[in-house]
């Protein structure tokens, strides 16, 4: 064993994040690290990196105890991670990024030669052809991403930690990484891999360590013996039952809600034509970069319509903003980045829901407390939004959780036609199947539901029919007959056949 | 949750929310402020019982304390975006420009003056506003630019419409809000507390800013386009219209402490304002507004500015010099700060052990 | 750097690189007032005398824009450089006065101070957690009191005559202070350029998360950030007792926004990670130029305010058009 870390234990106020959870990694393989939100994934590589010191429990390299009391520490034993956020320093070039932690000195000064020598070595390992002057700022994601893998590398690291490395990236791009991956192992490297996508973790690695609740249930077991099945029954404890949804009914007849026609966009969408009726749900799927997130801001008047006609029950409309999609059209939408662009995350759950019905609420300008948290709470059940009192700050509650806020505050504002964006995507399997479950139930209500997704299985579960979107432009529209199988190949031979 | 048929039992789990840290009482920055008050003013009072003497010293003191908390309030306006306001002084100064000229040049009566200038303030706020809202610049960058400009503008207005210094002429009754108290005003033998007039406006113009924070819509909006710009764009709030009418806010505050002060030292003069920005500051920053955006205290803001204002009047009984004043006031900032910050680190680490 | 690798980078790119730079634009500016004003005047600017003023008064700007520009690196501001430039200025005088100490004693004295005040502004920002912009608008009320305390309302003149002698020097017809001034202007871009604190601090202001991954101290960078723009502080003191002959507590007051002006003309962004060493000189460079310009004129003062707040508003507005093109054009 290379590393490994036995018996961690890592207590937060409330919460026992790690309970004696063990990780054994051999050299020269890829090792998979896999478990729920909030099984301690995260809490064990931030000890392993020297972010945390852990309670109990004890790391060893190489078969000798190490103390990692920060992130140098790490390094100096030869543990290298990507993070799952981007962490260069944009203003700086891509050689000073790589070797910023030990840059090399000449007479008290910076030695820019044996940097960029430093760094050009380090990029050649992944054989990765870029500038080292450029500054980071001008890289895309992925090549960002593969100068913070040479990053890691630089301090000679043994051990390479990947924290949902292709969550930013396009499937190339993603297979390219992994043959980078291969390649490290071959070297004798010991890769672990976090991910949520099984499919990949399946391709590429070859043992497996699962957590659940802070505990290792799977130690380091060879990833062949188990079929993706088993490791999400593992995962969440219990025989995972796929949903059933109720059956929903859509009248062929009733008139769309909301219909695009042949709407192109400044962003480079072309002819996009699309429509969704009351009760039903389109579900739109395409691979990050599709532009479909963008089409959706669009329709919001975030960005310019050039032509093409958007209508909103049969009437031609043009919205200029959020406000006035939400009052004139009853359009929401929840977006995919809601840390970001959904939560007030230091203010309440109250402001967080409230925000939306303000202007119903208020009487000459004023809004009283008690009106708001009549709306808010009436919501908050109907969700099931956990929380200790509704003045909880957003950014306290899990992530399950904060999704419901964040769609919360547009049911409360009565929406007839929602835009729900990636609403699953970093929550755990348990949350997701409420979550698809509640989709269902509002389409069932009557609600029109645009469903943006990148996750096969999730829109093969829920729409009524599918239209594939890739590279700005909708390739094609199928019937959805939730045979998963029939499906995924119809919509890959969509995305790919149609690359003519 | 809603589907209990597809929840797993919630054994087990680490617990899906966690209790936020509550802050006891005594970790209440207001609170701090109104036991550090009380222990001043009987401090001072030991030590020179002049300091309760009402003519000498409680009359002007409430005067100062009202022209300063609206001076606070003014730059409260803008801390709840998370933006700051520079030119607080030069838009304050500009607007008592524009009221001392509507008095001397077109004699209009008092109250339409301060319409004018209230609206002069107002529309040099909605200008900044409207910059950094359009060009998305650092609010600091572009009210600081503005104070350089309308400092220089204001001498030059002054040196052509007056004697250079101030305007002679002033509207009737102006003097009476300078001079009277609520004492001089009597329903047979029951008169008034010894109050300045000007006391209630500046009361008035707190209540209406807490007011609008707190229940208006155009007040939260405003935080939460302070706590979170993008997400507020995203929840259907017009943010560009929300910095402009923050900052308009506050250049309507700037006017309204212009006035007072005018009311207070008798004269519409050049030097209005040149010594707003530090109080501006001091007032907010005690009461615990933060500089981040998407909270503000209106409370903690005027208690902050009477604690600034109690020590400048105590100090002066005691006869330090101005400059020194100053030494112990930054103090007091200092101090008050890092007081407020270690409360919050302990009652934190109570919140966590419980 | 071997000739190959200078082969590969095509001269042209380089060339439309460095014409692409806020630093190109404003040398132009600089370049082009400097000539119109010296025809304006009938070459009056060109004299002796004139030229003369003209750099010995640059020299405090100069420093000033530098150590505000120190803690704009790491995206914070600190309000008390003019309060403690006077501050210093008084100390030395005070040293040479009242304590009778030699000149080159009470220069490192006032040096020592500004160090001094300005580790304390950042140690205060470190430990309590408490904004810069709060921290460092206490520490300037504190220091303005300080700087009346050390001589009240009186003026110190009549120190050193070396002291003097030095503030009034020329070398090749430039003033020495001036030459001092660009001296610290260089040993602050070796600082920020080729030093490993250096591009630490730099690391912190671009991204302070991803510096801590690194292993950069933030809270040392922060700490030095304001030691050094307290030493800069300090070194505008030096150069100010020199220069003027006489100190009185109010040094300093006229100096908190000019020292904003001089680097965010320069095109340093306030959000931090980007430092511009020329073009803050060069910013100081344009604002003394109007200056002069008003002086040669006889245009009211005040007019100058009004046309540096111009100025600064329109070379925020033009930086973000400048991006906005490249973005576009890349």
């Amino acid at each position: 064993m290379i590393l490994s870390a036995e018996g961690l234990v890592k207590t937060f106020p409330g919460v026992r994040a790690l309970d004696g959870a063990t990780l054994r990694l051999a050299a020269g393989s890829v090792h998979a690290l896999l478990g729920e939100n909030g099984a301690g994934k995260s809490t064990l590589i931030k000890i392993l990196t020297g972010v945390y010191r852990p309670d109990g429990g004890r790391v060893l390299m190489g078969g000798a105890e190490v103390h990692l009391a920060g992130p140098l520490d790490a390094q100096k034993a030869g543990i290298g991670v990507v993070h799952q956020e981007r962490n260069l320093i944009p203003e700086f070039s891509v050689a000073e990024n790589i070797v910023l932690h030990h840059l090399p000195r000449r007479f008290g000064l910076v030695d820019r030669p044996r940097m960029k020598a430093e760094a050009r070595r380090c990029l050649d390992l992944l054989d990765l052809d870029l500038d080292p002057d450029m500054p980071v700022a001008g890289l895309s994601v992925a090549q960002a991403q593969l100068v913070e893998i040479a990053k890691a590398l630089s301090v000679d690291s043994k051990v390479l930690l990947l924290d949902e490395p292709t969550a930013s990236l396009t499937g190339d791009e993603a297979d390219r990484l992994y043959g980078i991956v291969g390649k490290l192992r071959d070297n004798g490297h010991a890769v672990v891999l976090v991910s949520h996508k099984l499919e990949e973790v399946f391709a590429v690695a070859d043992t497996v360590t699962v957590l659940r609740d802070g505990h290792t249930v799977a130690d380091a077991e060879p990833l062949a013996g188990y079929t993706q099945d088993q490791v999400v029954d593992l995962m969440v404890g219990r025989a995972y039952a796929s949903v059933r949804l109720p059956e929903r009914r859509v009248d062929p007849e009733t008139p769309a809600a909301l219909r695009l026609r042949e709407v192109s966009t400044a962003r480079g969408h072309r002819d996009v034509s699309l429509s969704v009726r009351p009760g039903e749900i389109l579900g739109l799927y395409g691979l990050v970069g599709a532009g479909r997130s963008e089409l959706a801001k669009a329709l919001l008047g975030l960005d310019r319509i050039t032509s093409g006609t958007v209508e909103v029950h049969g009437r031609p409309v043009r919205i200029r903003d959020v406000g006035e999609a939400l009052r004139r059209h009853r359009i929401g939408y929840v977006t995919e980045n809601r840390k970001e662009e959904g939560l007030f995350l230091d203010q309440p759950i109250t402001r967080n829901i409230g925000v939306t019905v303000w202007r119903s609420l208020a009487r000459a300008g004023l809004v009283t407390e008690r009106a708001e948290r009549r709306v808010v709470e009436e919501y908050a059940d109907r969700l099931g939004i956990k929380a200790s009192s509704p003045r909880q700050l957003a950014g306290q509650l899990s992530g399950g959780n904060q999704q419901k806020v964040s769609l919360a505050k547009w049911l409360a504002a009565r929406c007839e036609i929602l835009i729900v964006d990636e609403p699953t995507v970093g929550i755990d399997v348990r949350t997701k199947a409420a979550f698809h479950e509640l989709i269902a139930e509002l389409a069932g209500e009557g609600l029109a539901l645009l469903l943006i997704s990148s996750d096969l299985p999730e829109i093969v579960t829920l729409a009524d029919r599918i239209a594939v979107m890739n590279d700005l432009a909708v390739r094609g529209e199928l019937l959805n007959d939730h045979d998963y199988g029939r499906m995924s190949q119809a919509i890959i031979r969509l995305i790919h056949g149609d690359a003519r | 949750m809603s589907s209990p048929a597809t929840t797993a039992p919630e054994t087990a789990r680490p617990p899906e929310t966690r209790r936020p840290p509550r802050i006891p009482l005594w970790a209440n920055p207001r609170l701090g402020l109104v036991v550090l008050l009380v222990a001043l003013v009987v401090l001072f009072t030991a030590l020179r019982p002049a300091f309760l003497d009402t003519t000498l010293t409680l009359v002007p003191l409430q005067s100062d304390i009202s022209v300063y908390a609206v001076v606070g309030l003014a730059q409260l306006a803008v801390l709840s975006l998370g933006h700051m306001n520079m030119a607080v002084g030069s838009m304050a100064s500009m607007s008592a420009f524009a009221m001392g000229l509507a008095y001397d040049r077109l004699g209009v009566p008092l109250p339409v003056g301060l319409v004018i200038g209230l609206a002069a303030g107002a529309l040099l706020g909605a200008l900044a506003g409207l910059i950094i809202s359009r060009t998305g610049v650092n609010s600091f960058v572009v009210t600081l630019a503005m104070d350089f400009a309308l400092v220089g503008l204001i001498t030059i207005l002054y040196t052509r419409f007056t004697d250079g210094v101030a305007f002679s002429g002033q509207p009737a009754g102006m003097t009476t809000l300078r001079n009277d108290t609520f004492a001089d005003y009597c329903m047979g033998e029951v008169c008034g507390p010894r109050i300045p007039l000007i006391a209630p406006i500046a009361l008035v113009a707190a209540l209406a800013v807490g007011l609008l924070f707190r229940y208006g819509r155009l007040g939260r909006e405003i935080l939460m386009t302070g706590a979170n710009e993008k997400a507020a764009e995203l929840s259907g709030i017009p943010t560009k219209r929300r910095v402009l009418q923050a900052h308009a806010l506050s250049g309507l505050l700037a006017g309204l402490a212009g006035f007072l002060l005018a009311a207070n030292n008798g004269a519409f003069s050049a030097s209005i304002g040149d010594q707003f920005l530090l109080p501006s500051f001091l007032g907010p920053v005690l009461g615990g507004t933060l500089l981040a955006g998407g909270a503000v205290s209106v409370l903690g803001t005027v208690l902050g500015a009477t604690l600034t204002q109690v020590i400048y009047k105590g100090l002066n009984l005691l006869q330090f010099q101005l400059d020194e004043l100053k030494l112990y006031i930054g103090l007091v900032l200092l101090v008050a700060l890092s007081l407020d910050r270690i409360r919050h680190v302990i009652g934190e680490r109570r919140g966590a052990r419980a | 750097m071997s000739a190959g690798t200078m082969v590969e980078t095509p001269a042209g790119g380089r060339i439309r690189r460095a014409t692409r730079r806020p630093e190109f634009t404003l040398a132009l500016l600089a370049v082009a007032g400097f000539a119109a004003l010296a025809v304006a005047t009938d070459g009056n600017l060109l004299s002796g005398g004139t030229l003369d003023a003209f750099f010995r008064y640059l020299a405090v700007p100069i420093v000033i824009g530098l150590s505000q520009m120190v803690v704009l690196a790491i995206g914070q501001m600190n309000l008390s450089v003019g309060a403690l430039t006077g501050l210093c200025s008084m100390v030395a005088a005070w040293l040479m006065l009242q304590a009778g100490l030699p000149a080159p004693v009470a220069v490192l004295g006032a040096l020592a101070v500004g160090l001094a005040a300005g580790l304390v502004n950042g140690l205060l920002v470190v430990v309590t957690r408490i904004n810069g912009f709060i921290v460092t608008l206490a520490t300037m009320t504190i220091i303005e009191g300080l700087r009346y305390g050390v001589n009240g309302p009186d003026t110190f003149q009549g120190y050193s005559q070396r002291l003097r002698d030095f503030g009034r020097a020329s070398v090749l017809g430039l003033p020495v202070v001036f030459l001092a001034a660009l001296a610290v202007a260089a040993l602050v871009a070796v600082f920020f350029a080729r030093t490993v604190a250096g591009r630490h601090l730099l690391a912190t202001g671009g991204s302070p998360f991803a510096a801590r991954l690194s292993g950069v101290s933030n809270d040392r960078s922060i700490v030095l950030a304001h030691g050094l723009s307290g030493l800069l502080a300090g070194a505008a003191a030096v150069i100010t007792v020199a220069a003027s002959g006489s100190v009185n507590s109010s040094i300093g007051d006229d100096l908190l926004l000019p020292s904003f002006a001089a680097p965010i003309i320069g095109g340093v962004a306030l959000a931090g990670g980007v430092v511009s060493v020329a073009g803050t000189c060069l910013a100081a460079f344009l604002v003394r130029l109007v200056d002069v310009m008003q002086a040669q004129f006889g245009i009211n003062p005040r007019w100058i305010d009004l046309i540096i707040g111009a100025v600064v508003l329109g070379a925020v507005l033009l930086g973000t058009v400048r991006q906005k093109l490249l973005r576009r054009s890349s």
